[in-house]
């Protein structure tokens, strides 16, 4: 009894930036996003700045320390501001413990907070998460084939699936 | 169809079109039909657009020199990603009906699978949109449709058609 919990949650702070590029940095990873080197990366991570400063990204701490964070790219457009796609990314030496199925249901609570009513995600074919996306609720929609393209040129589709929360 | 064709011209866009594309992208029925809502978006989606004229990836329309319309290939920022594109075009209201659209959109395809060697190009647009039957005539067709992507101020939605050209099997003569 009164055992805290292992994966705790906090607002990001900008200084766990340099973390996220290196969760996506770790062997294998970039093969379910679009993003295919460093600078890539770094660029990509960097976009997270916007959110941060609007309270819409989420840090998971494991043992206090970071795991995990999930951004909403909450749009601007008041017509547009119904719904919002997201992103999670889980340390890989973490994986396995839930923190990716906590962090999605806490962007659903923060989505909430903030007036969405859909939140929808892109997907690429052979991620395992897809599981976990179905197993909460999304519904796919749509798979956009051929949508990335490696340097040995393979091509990987991408799925896309949403749900009313 | 343009009266005089001799008068209408197609040329790589400037940065001194910016204040046309403004000006169309502020008026209330294309405000509909892109995704803007505000002044701010349109400050924001018009200067984003023109950026790409900067990589050859706009044509402008003329018609006895004034400005017609604007067709823009919006470039992948990513390696894996740089086989294809996203376009969006605009017409100078009092030029619609004349063919602008369809010739900027047939020439701008054209210039992205010639020198862009894109294997396809995506155009967005909300269920209902009337540009949606001249991408048609041009190629396109609805590959996904995300349903709700758009609330409009008296509270019904609008799904988001995602439409595709596909260059590559066209190019291989499939």
């Amino acid at each position: 009894m009164g055992n805290k919990p292992d994966v705790t949650f906090r607002k990001t702070d900008k200084k766990d930036l340099p973390l996220f590029a290196e969760w996506l940095l770790q062997k294998g990873v970039l093969v379910g996003f679009p993003m295919s080197d460093k600078k890539e990366v770094e660029d990509a991570v960097r976009l997270w700045n916007y959110y941060i400063d609007k309270g819409l990204s989420i840090t998971a701490l494991y043992k206090n320390k970071p795991a995990g964070a999930a951004n909403l790219y909450l749009h601007d457009v008041e017509k547009m501001s119904h719904q919002a796609l997201f992103v999670i990314i889980v340390d890989e030496k973490l994986r396995g413990k839930g923190i990716g199925t906590l962090l999605l249901k806490e962007i659903m609570r923060l989505g909430k907070k903030r007036g969405v009513e859909l939140l929808h995600l892109e997907v690429y074919d052979k991620n395992p998460a897809v599981r976990l996306y179905k197993r909460l609720g999304f519904k796919q929609f749509g798979r956009h084939a051929r949508y990335l393209k490696d340097d040995q040129g393979n091509y990987y589709d991408k799925l896309v699936m949403q749900m009313e929360i | 169809m343009i009266p005089d064709q001799s008068e209408y011209d197609i040329r790589y866009t400037k940065m001194d079109d910016l204040p046309f594309l403004h000006k169309w992208l502020a008026i209330d029925e294309n405000r509909l039909w892109y995704p803007v809502s505000s002044d701010t978006d349109v400050e924001n989606m018009s200067k984003n657009w023109i950026g790409f004229y900067k990589y050859g990836a706009s044509l402008t329309a003329t018609y006895k020199g004034d400005i017609a319309g604007i067709a823009t290939l919006f470039l992948m920022p990513y390696r894996k990603v740089i086989h294809h594109c996203l376009m969006y075009f605009i017409v100078n209201p009092e030029m619609r009906r004349k063919g602008v659209g369809t010739s900027l959109v047939k020439n701008v395809t054209h210039l992205g699978k010639s020198y862009f060697r894109f294997e396809w190009i995506n155009v967005e647009v909300w269920d209902g949109c009337p540009a949606t039957s001249i991408l048609e005539r041009c190629g396109y067709k609805e590959v996904i449709r995300q349903p709700k992507y758009i609330k409009k101020k008296d509270g019904t939605y609008l799904d988001r058609l995602l439409l595709q050209a596909d260059l590559k099997e066209e190019a291989n003569g499939k």
